[in-house]
């Protein structure tokens, strides 16, 4: 595994290279290189096996983390292929050639986190959602709970009490006590 | 290295394709129909759709459709406590859902450097096993079922509901077991387990006698299942995929064997392969697995410890916080590897997990691959020899 | 051959026409198993409504909710938890992280009505036909926790190191064991109402895993000036009430302020609680006694704009904390830090007046706008029983005081202590200490009315004074102290058998045939103090209410029937000083409206 890192090291400027076990390393790379690592590691590494494509949204870097988690089933070991893209107008650079089933991770992607990827086939097709006009779903942003608050109704006639408040309520409503327990009940 | 390029199917019959890679299907030159499978059919495993183009009585184009019942788990467990996942977790795959539980405490324990007590292992291991067990005691006679062979199905879920109720004493609950938990698992086994664990095997071991003569001495199976919905071993790799379907064409791939995890390490067993890549191939494996993990399921009651501790202390599981890291832990289910991406931020909650199911493969790309030239009763029997779990892909 | 067994073998299914059908007849009568998740059962009087059933569902199934009978108290809030089975998904991990224990779950799984508004109820209290249930999913045991049920051990000197000297014994959490305890509250704020002075203790102790320092010392000043001093020895009468303490160790609240205050440095208060500019607004109060009450009166007055000028009696501040408490257990530099603190607020502080003698309280009501008094309770009861007034027969309250004035007392070989309070074991304790250093050995018997199991003082003050060699032996009644030549010989005391009668009114019974010998040339009493009010003249005691018993009346506001006067911390509460913090606050602000009110 070392050797191998090092070798890609000599070819694309690795950075961020964990270890997270003797067998799964996690590195990341500059976005223009991804699709070019990733053909390498498969082609020439014996990575034949695509485990999975995945995304993280860090909304306060303004960045989306793709992911690519790729298997050498030979040697038994992974790399993980990390890519950090800008959030706003959110594009890469479609992989579909590689593996049929990046088709479908793509049109999730693009669905679920608004990324882009030019060129792969059916990639803005509906793919679980319909008739969805709010933001993608999977950003940080969009509040799944507000979103069913305001979708859906309660349920009538329920209210919860927080024990600190209510006791101060009934025990010592005049008495003086810190900050948040003075805070009236919702 | 070219072979991996070779993966277009026989369009030698008809429709044309047009300049821009698209078929030249004409709906109004009368010629072609299309025909939804799903979402709403008994032969459809979950709710799930295929909507397929045909000519006669071949499909020429079939595409997945999902999201019937989508529920956004990975979303909600994002806004979950660590300890909440594990209950939501599950529903990500109804037929196997200690998988989940375990994928996603076993991340949950990697990224916080959590050791579980041996006792706990073993019975995570027997867990996962039994999780195997009635999910095969199932799809093995469902393979019939898609040939209308419904009696093995029926003793299939008799037996199926004996594993339950031992499922249901061992971890209080028949389906959603949440049994599993960050830290260890959720109690030992209750007295006389084994032996009513052992009688239930028993059933087991006469009833894979029987479905074998009923349903793979079948002349009828035999006709419907051999020479239909082929994987080509070079598919494998271009289509990731896993479990027994890659074991069926000659690819022997087990996570248990290939990644050890648990206990599987101080297991005697050999994955079961099969050369066609059939319907039959696949069936065979499966039917060779159900042999093999009750054989499993055995070895792991004789040799688990009688006591010990099923819990490792964790931090208050209220202000649970995970320094900023990333893992993937993957098992073999009864589908082959599954898998969970789990990143966390340093705050109480995780900030992404990402489900590697099997069935995202199997039953998007490959089934949408697989089903052209296929005939219209054939499209449940593929779908379901590659035992396609419709949450899994919409999650 | 083959062909023809294909075509034959699925026919042997027909020998299941025979057999006997497996199915079930009737399912809805099956029992579940015992493990099985069912329905909710709720303990009802062991639930205290703590709330973390609520807080761990991931479905917000569980609402808190008032239920008629069930009082609000100490260590309970009241309100039992209802369920929404709507929401529940029968986890059960309502079941595992409950604090008493009181909530299972039954293995009813077939109940239905078609009612649906019936699938919301609050287990144990309204009736369902499982609650009698035995079987059903429990929290597994053991060593299966969701939180640390253990106290973290606070580090403490040996016995032999520290019996010798006055240092401070308890050396303090650090970062790792403060944090760990810290880890371990499941923030249900049930402490909070039982607090005399009402900390946020949650959120202080949220701070602390936070490793937010800054933020616990800001929540401490909200409702306690005197961090140190509480930190070390409050009567911590929170942690009785700990919901984590219903199934393991309270948690070590004390402690945890103790480390907020010890790792915020002095230099740096004013900075963290942002007191540097408070505009004066000219009114003027004057404080008499610098103890917990009176300084928390002068901080929060303060920190309003008042004008404060504190009365002491002895050359330092700090009261009953310095002069009754000794420096092993609260060394005088952790007082200082905590006053020095307050005084740097502009609070003036006049040491050696005695108010009636140096100044009467009428100049003091001429010259401010309001007078608070929180002169305490320094002057020892007596037993009163024959010898008892002999030279050699002393009050705790004045050794106490003499050793913190650096006086040197006497101290004898041979010593009786009688009283059973921690101030029985303050004195017990530094008598040993000095014993040591004179002698080189100990030999103090601390002796009490009260049996061991309701020995008023702190348990862990009983078990510490026995490390340090002192002899703790209670449940004796004095009778006489025996004299020969002018000499303490001894004590005779007689069995205890009960202190209080049926009515819980102090009534002891002893027995008489039982007695016991102690040896000693020395005694010390330490039953109670009591209050000097010589300095309240009468007429304006003329003014303040008295009940039969003579204790002085106030209002709410520790306001007296001079309005102009208010009065608190031990003489109103008893001795406390956590009660005198919540006091001295309290009485600030009926101060504030008085005086806004007059003008």
């Amino acid at each position: 595994m070392k050797d191998l890192l090092e070798r890609l090291n000599t070819k694309y400027s690795l950075t961020d290279i964990e270890y997270q076990r003797d067998n799964l390393v996690f590195l990341t790379i500059r976005k223009e290189n991804t699709i070019d690592l990733v053909t390498h590691l498969r082609d020439y590494e014996g990575f034949t096996h695509f485990v999975l494509l995945s995304c993280v949204d860090w909304i306060e870097d303004g960045k989306f983390q793709l992911t690519y988690f790729l298997n050498q089933p030979e040697r038994k070991y992974d790399i993980v292929v990390r890519t950090m893209i800008d959030r706003d107008n959110a594009e890469m650079v479609s992989a579909h050639h590689l593996w049929r089933q990046i088709t479908t991770y793509q049109r999730e992607l693009r669905e679920m986190y608004g990324i882009n990827f030019p060129g792969s086939p059916g990639v803005d097709e509906n793919f679980i959602l319909e008739g969805w006009d709010e933001i993608p779903p999977m950003r940080r942003e969009f509040d799944t709970k507000k979103y069913s608050e305001d979708t859906f109704f309660p349920r009538e006639g329920r209210k919860t009490h927080d024990p600190a408040s209510y006791m101060k309520e009934k025990l010592y409503p005049t008495e003086p006590t810190t900050a948040k327990v003075n805070k009236t009940d919702e | 290295m070219s072979n991996l390029f070779n993966w277009e199917p026989d369009r030698s019959k008809y429709p044309t394709v047009k300049d821009n890679g698209e078929l030249d299907v004409d709906l109004s030159s009368h010629k072609f129909t299309k025909l939804w499978v799903g979402p709403n059919h008994p032969g459809i495993t979950g709710n799930m759709a295929v909507e397929i183009t045909i000519s006669g009585d071949e499909i020429v184009q079939a595409k997945t459709h999902v999201g019937y019942l989508h529920r956004g788990f990975e979303k909600l467990i994002e806004r979950r406590l660590f300890i909440q996942g594990f209950p939501t977790c599950i529903r990500m795959c109804v037929a196997e859902p200690d998988y989940n539980e375990y994928i996603l405490s076993k991340a949950i324990e990697d990224l916080s450097g959590i050791e579980i007590p041996e006792m706990a292992e073993w019975l995570r291991t027997l867990a996962l096993e039994m999780a195997r067990l009635q999910s095969l005691l199932r799809t093995v006679p469902g393979q019939g079922g898609t040939f209308s062979l419904g009696l093995g199905v029926q003793w299939g879920m008799y037996l199926r509901d004996l594993i339950l109720d031992r499922f249901e004493e061992l971890t209080g609950a028949r389906i959603y077991h949440m049994y599993i938990l960050p830290g260890g698992v959720r109690g030992l086994l209750p007295d006389g387990f084994k032996a009513r664990m052992e009688e239930n095997l028993k059933l087991i071991d006469q009833f894979v006698i029987n479905i074998k003569k009923l349903m793979f001495d079948n002349v009828i199976f035999k006709k419907r299942a051999i020479g239909v919905g082929v994987i080509k071993k070079e598919w494998v790799d271009q289509f990731g995929i896993v479990g027994p379907n890659a074991r069926a064409v000659g690819i022997s791939r087990d996570i248990r064997k290939d990644y050890p995890y648990l206990k599987y390490q101080e297991l005697d067993f050999e994955p079961p392969t099969a050369k066609d890549g059939d319907i039959f191939a696949r069936s065979t494996v499966r039917y060779q697995e159900l042999i093999q993990t009750v054989d499993l399921i055995r070895q792991i009651m004789a040799k688990m410890p009688e006591k010990g501790d099923i819990k490792s202390p964790t931090p208050n599981v209220l202000h649970w916080k995970i320094a900023k890291g990333e893992t993937y832990i993957r098992s073999e289910s009864s589908r082959g590897e599954y898998g969970m991406y789990y990143v966390t931020d340093g705050s109480d909650k995780p900030r992404r997990i990402n489900l590697r199911g099997p069935s995202y493969n199997h039953a998007m790309s490959l089934l949408e691959h697989m089903l052209i030239n296929a005939n219209i009763s054939d499209v449940h029997a593929i779908m379901v020899s590659l035992q396609t779990c419709p949450p899994e892909i919409e999650r | 051959m083959g062909k023809i067994k294909d075509i034959l073998s699925p026919f042997t299914a027909w020998g299941n026409v025979v057999k006997e059908p497996v199915t079930i007849k009737n399912p809805i009568g099956r029992e579940a198993a015992p493990r099985y998740r069912g329905f909710h059962k709720n303990d009802i009087d062991t639930c205290i409504g703590c709330g973390t059933c609520e807080v761990i569902c991931e479905n917000e199934a569980i609402d808190l909710v008032p239920v008629d009978g069930i009082e609000t108290k100490d260590g309970d809030s009241g309100l039992r938890p209802m369920i929404d089975y709507g929401r529940c998904c029968w986890c059960a991990l309502c079941v595992d992280v409950c604090t008493t224990g009181s909530l299972t779950l039954s293995n009813e799984y077939t109940w239905v009505s078609e009612d649906p508004d019936e699938f919301r109820f609050i287990p144990g209290v309204d009736k369902k036909s499982w609650d009698d249930n035995e079987k059903g999913w429990k929290k597994p045991e053991p060593n299966y926790e969701f939180y640390g049920k253990k106290r973290v051990d606070m580090p403490e000197l040996h016995a032999e190191d520290r019996d010798k000297s006055f240092i401070e014994f308890v050396t303090g959490y650090s970062k790792q064991q403060a944090e760990e305890e810290a880890d371990r509250c499941v923030e249900c704020g049930i402490c909070t109402a039982t607090c005399p002075a009402h900390m946020g203790i949650p959120e202080y102790i949220k701070a602390i895993r936070n490793d937010d320092l800054e933020e616990g010392l800001r929540i401490l000043y909200e409702t306690n000036p005197l961090p140190e001093i509480c930190g070390r020895i409050c009567t911590h009468k929170c942690e009785e009430v700990c919901s984590v303490g219903h199934n393991g160790d309270p948690i070590s609240i004390r402690w945890l302020k103790r480390y907020i205050a010890d790792q915020n440095p002095s230099e740096k208060y004013k900075e963290i609680l942002n007191a540097g500019n408070v505009e004066n607004n000219g009114k003027k109060v004057a404080i008499i006694g610098s103890g917990p009450s009176g300084l928390s009166a002068a901080y929060y007055l303060a920190l309003i704009g008042y004008d404060c000028t504190i009365y002491e009696k002895l050359p330092a501040a700090g009261g009953m904390m310095r002069y009754g408490i000794p420096e092993y257990r609260l060394p005088y530099d952790q007082i200082d830090k905590d006053i020095d603190y307050i005084l740097s607020l502009g609070v003036d502080i006049k040491y050696n007046v005695n108010i009636g003698t140096d100044i009467t309280l009428d100049k003091l009501k001429k010259d401010y706008d309001a007078v608070f008094a929180g002169t305490g309770l320094h002057l020892g009861r007596s037993t009163r029983i024959p010898g008892s007034d002999h030279k050699n027969v002393f009050f705790a309250t004045d050794l106490l005081r003499e050793i913190s004035l650096g006086d040197e007392i006497q101290v004898s070989e041979k010593i009786v202590v009688i009283g059973g309070g921690n101030v029985a074991m303050d004195i017990t304790r530094s008598l040993a200490r000095l014993q040591n250093i004179k002698f080189g050995k100990v030999d103090v018997t601390a002796t009490s009315l009260e049996s061991e199991d309701i020995m008023p003082a702190d348990r862990e003050e009983v078990v510490e004074a026995r490390e340090e060699k002192a002899i703790i032996d209670p449940g004796w009644g004095p009778t006489s102290i025996e004299i020969e030549n002018d000499k303490i010989k001894g004590l005779h005391v007689q069995k205890c058998l009960s202190v209080f009668d049926e009515s819980g009114r102090f009534n002891p019974k002893f027995d008489e045939s039982n007695t016991k010998f102690f040896e000693a040339d020395m005694i010390v009493e330490s039953i109670g103090q009591g209050m000097d009010v010589e300095y309240i003249s009468k007429e304006i005691r003329d003014q303040i209410e008295f009940d039969q018993r003579g204790r002085i009346q106030v209002n709410d506001y520790f306001q007296t029937g001079a309005k102009w006067l208010f009065i608190g911390g031990d003489i109103i509460q008893g001795p406390d000083v956590i009660h005198g913090i919540a006091n001295g606050h309290k009485a600030a602000i009926g101060i504030d409206k008085f005086i806004n009110q007059d003008k």
